[in-house]
């Protein structure tokens, strides 16, 4: 009954509380949707990240011929990979890429790429993240061709001198599939080397990171820099749970230091901010880098780093005004019922009792309120999610390192915005319910007079 | 016979920036179980702040006030809190019920607080109270949806339902017409006969107070008089 009586009061609050309800079920839903978005532009890293760019835990190396000049490689392929599945349990798949870096020239334009040297018959995860893109994206002068077709594909980077780029790169260079690019660049022995290419795929772009990736296979890269087959860039390991990529990498730091190989200090930044660092170092020869996938986007973070901070303040703002309205509106109920808590103390209700059917009030209104807005926004992301709705700006598309608006809904985090919601709406009660339960019960015959 | 109520040499004073108020300058009063006992005097002579002392919502600034033995001064709150809900009843001039619940749920309400029955049992006596105040075909109806005197009669109910040792009202009467006036001082008459609970109320009506047994009448502050009526022969 004393639930009953906070929730009959709750309605009498008529306006006030449909107010209050209304104001805080719009907070909490807007708290949901900017989460999902955060989670979405996080999920989108992960995926652009962990498909484009590195494994959820990354063993690569240094290879220094002379003192102050590395290449991004490790020798020795075969056994790196052995020591990984031995020390790993839980591996989901173990692959392996050539890195390099290099200017990319076609006839209309140029730019500079990190290069990817890749085995097709492993990339399958790959193979499932990356779509074809429409003609009408990259290719500028129509002429007949129907700017929906999807030409390509990816598989045929089995083929020798072949490549794979993005639909941004592809807008930039002025070329479509079959059409002939150059890669120019330097061996280690210093000596400028080109290799020309074909393009077998164009494909739709994966986050910022797209914009500086092209795929070529393997052998193309070897030639390319003059090395022998058991060499590699980067053996990228592939976990059950993304969530241990830290604690898989702490054990590999032993196993490989054990395994008698020269591990460098860990590093959290990508591999290619470091040749700096490593060029000014003394040493020669082979030394091993382990990083997880957030290293490697570590440049990257910075965005969802914003979205959280903007989100927080926005939060922060609102909450406190919520709160103050809450506090407000409960000020005003105990006034207006000066005389029926006066007269529920009198006939032998603790104090305690009242604080509580105060709290209750705001509780329940706290419950509802959150929960219609956490539901709301939680669908209303769904939703939203669901329509793919392309992102018009460019740079709006590389920020949320998607082409389309993507939410992500974690229902522990929205469980988490409807309790501390409630919680916080309990706690900017508490002083007006302190301030009925201290109502001295003489109260309910004086204040009529 | 003990008393159940008992008051000595009770003063009570209110500061009031530089004056003090003094409400009741030392009144002692004896009433024992059963009694029909109304406060009579003019406005201001103290009968509210003296029914107050014995409710056990404000205690004395000198004197005792017992309440069945016990001295109200020396208790917590807390214990004053059960105090009342335990042995006190209250009826009050503006009716005061909970305007968000109905009548049988106004009338639980003391039983909840009382806590350690179930349901039926509330239930039960909830119904038979309100059967002996005449509202059992209201019982589902809200307070703003009763008249005047039926308002009384279901907070009498409320006094009552927990089956206190001392009801206290205070001008139980004045918000209502005479011809209900009396009715409600009626039942509250057949109650305390029926049930030998000590009814004692406040009023300046003389022909309110022609229904009590006894007649203690304050003046400032101090019993004037204090006599069995012509209704107690
Ligand atoms: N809380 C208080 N603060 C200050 N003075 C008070 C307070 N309560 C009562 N008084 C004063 O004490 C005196 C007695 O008041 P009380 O209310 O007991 O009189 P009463 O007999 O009930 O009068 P009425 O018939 O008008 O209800 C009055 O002078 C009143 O102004
Ligand atoms: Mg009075």
């Amino acid at each position: 009954m004393f639930a009953l009586m906070a929730w009959r009061n709750l309605r009498q609050g008529g306006r006030r509380t449909t107010l209050l309800g209304l104001a805080l079920a719009m907070v909490t839903g807007l708290l949901v949707l900017l989460m999902s978005l955060s989670d979405g532009v996080n999920d989108s890293m992960i995926k652009g990240a962990t498909s484009l760019a590195a494994g959820h835990v990354n063993v690569a190396g240094f290879y220094k011929a002379t003192p102050d000049e590395g290449f991004p490689m490790i020798t020795e392929t075969g056994k790196v990979k052995a020591v990984a599945q031995e020390a790993v349990a839980g591996l989901a798949t173990v692959i392996d890429r050539h890195r390099g870096w290099s200017r990319v020239v076609s006839d209309a334009g140029s730019i500079w790429a990190a290069l990817y040297g890749v085995s097709v018959e492993q990339e399958q995860r790959l193979l499932q993240t990356l779509r074809p893109a429409r003609l009408g994206d990259y290719v500028e002068d129509l002429d007949g061709l129907d700017p929906d077709a999807r030409e390509g594909d990816m598989r045929d980077l089995a083929e020798a001198d072949t490549a794979m780029l993005f639909v941004t790169q592809a807008r930039r260079l002025g070329v479509r599939v079959g059409d002939a690019l150059t890669i120019r660049t330097e061996t280690l022995r210093g000596q400028s080397n080109t290799v020309d290419v074909r393009i077998v795929a164009v494909m739709d772009d994966l986050g910022l990171m797209s914009n500086w990736s092209i795929f070529l296979p393997k052998q193309t890269i070897l030639q390319l820099y003059g090395l022998d087959d058991d060499t590699t860039g980067a053996v990228m390991l592939y976990l059950d749970d993304i969530e241990r990529a830290p604690q898989v990498m702490e054990q590999l730091r032993t196993a490989y230091a054990e395994a008698g190989f020269d591990v460098m200090e860990h590093d959290p930044r990508p591999f290619f901010a470091k040749f700096q660092t490593i060029s000014g170092q003394e040493w020669t020869g082979q030394k091993i880098d382990i990083t997880t996938w957030t290293d490697e986007v570590s440049f990257l973070v910075w965005v969802i780093t914003a979205i959280d901070s903007v989100s927080a303040l926005l939060i922060t703002i609102l909450t406190i005004i919520i709160a103050v309205g809450i506090m407000n509106a409960l000020w005003i109920a105990v006034r207006e019922r000066t005389t029926e808590i006066g007269t529920l103390r009198a006939i032998g209700m603790s104090r305690g009792r009242v604080l509580a059917m105060f709290l209750t009030e705001a509780l329940m209104l706290g419950l509802f309120g959150t929960l219609i807005g956490a539901v709301g926004g939680a669908l209303l992301a769904v939703g939203v999610d669901a329509l793919a709705i392309p992102i018009p700006s460019q740079a709006v598309q590389a920020i949320l390192m998607n082409d389309r608006l993507h939410l992500v809904v974690e229902p522990a985090e929205v469980l988490g915005v409807i309790v501390g919601f409630t919680v916080m709406c309990g706690l900017s009660a508490l002083w007006p319910a302190a301030r009925a339960a201290n109502m001295p019960p003489i109260t309910a015959i004086h204040i009529t007079e | 016979m003990k008393p159940i109520v008992e008051l000595m040499d009770v003063v009570k004073e209110f500061p009031l920036g530089k004056v003090t108020v003094r409400a009741l300058r030392g009144v002692s009063l004896q009433i024992g179980r059963g009694e029909f006992v109304a406060i009579a005097g003019p406005s201001g002579s103290g009968k509210t702040t003296l029914l107050n002392q014995v409710g056990c919502v404000d205690t004395p600034t000198r004197g005792t006030v017992r309440i069945d033995g016990q001295s109200t001064s020396e208790l917590a709150e807390s214990a004053l809190t059960k105090l009342r809900l335990h042995k006190l009843g209250f009826i009050f001039q503006t009716f005061n019920l909970v305007p968000v619940l109905d009548l049988a749920q106004n009338v639980e309400l003391p039983l909840l607080l009382k806590g350690g029955l179930t349901r039926g049992e509330r239930d039960r006596r909830v119904r038979e109270i309100v059967d002996q105040v005449g509202l059992t075909e209201q019982l589902g109806q809200r307070p703003n949806e009763l008249s005047g005197g039926q308002r009384q009669r279901v907070a009498i109910a409320r006094a009552l339902v927990t089956g206190p040792n001392i009801v206290l009202a205070d001008e139980p009467t004045a918000n209502l017409d005479s011809a209900t006036g009396e009715q409600i001082l009626d039942l509250m008459e057949r109650l305390n006969r029926d049930q030998e609970t000590t009814f004692i109320f406040s009023t300046h009506d003389s022909r309110v107070m022609a229904h009590a047994r006894r007649l203690v009448t304050l003046v400032d502050g101090k019993i004037s008089s204090d006599e069995a009526t012509e209704a107690a022969a």
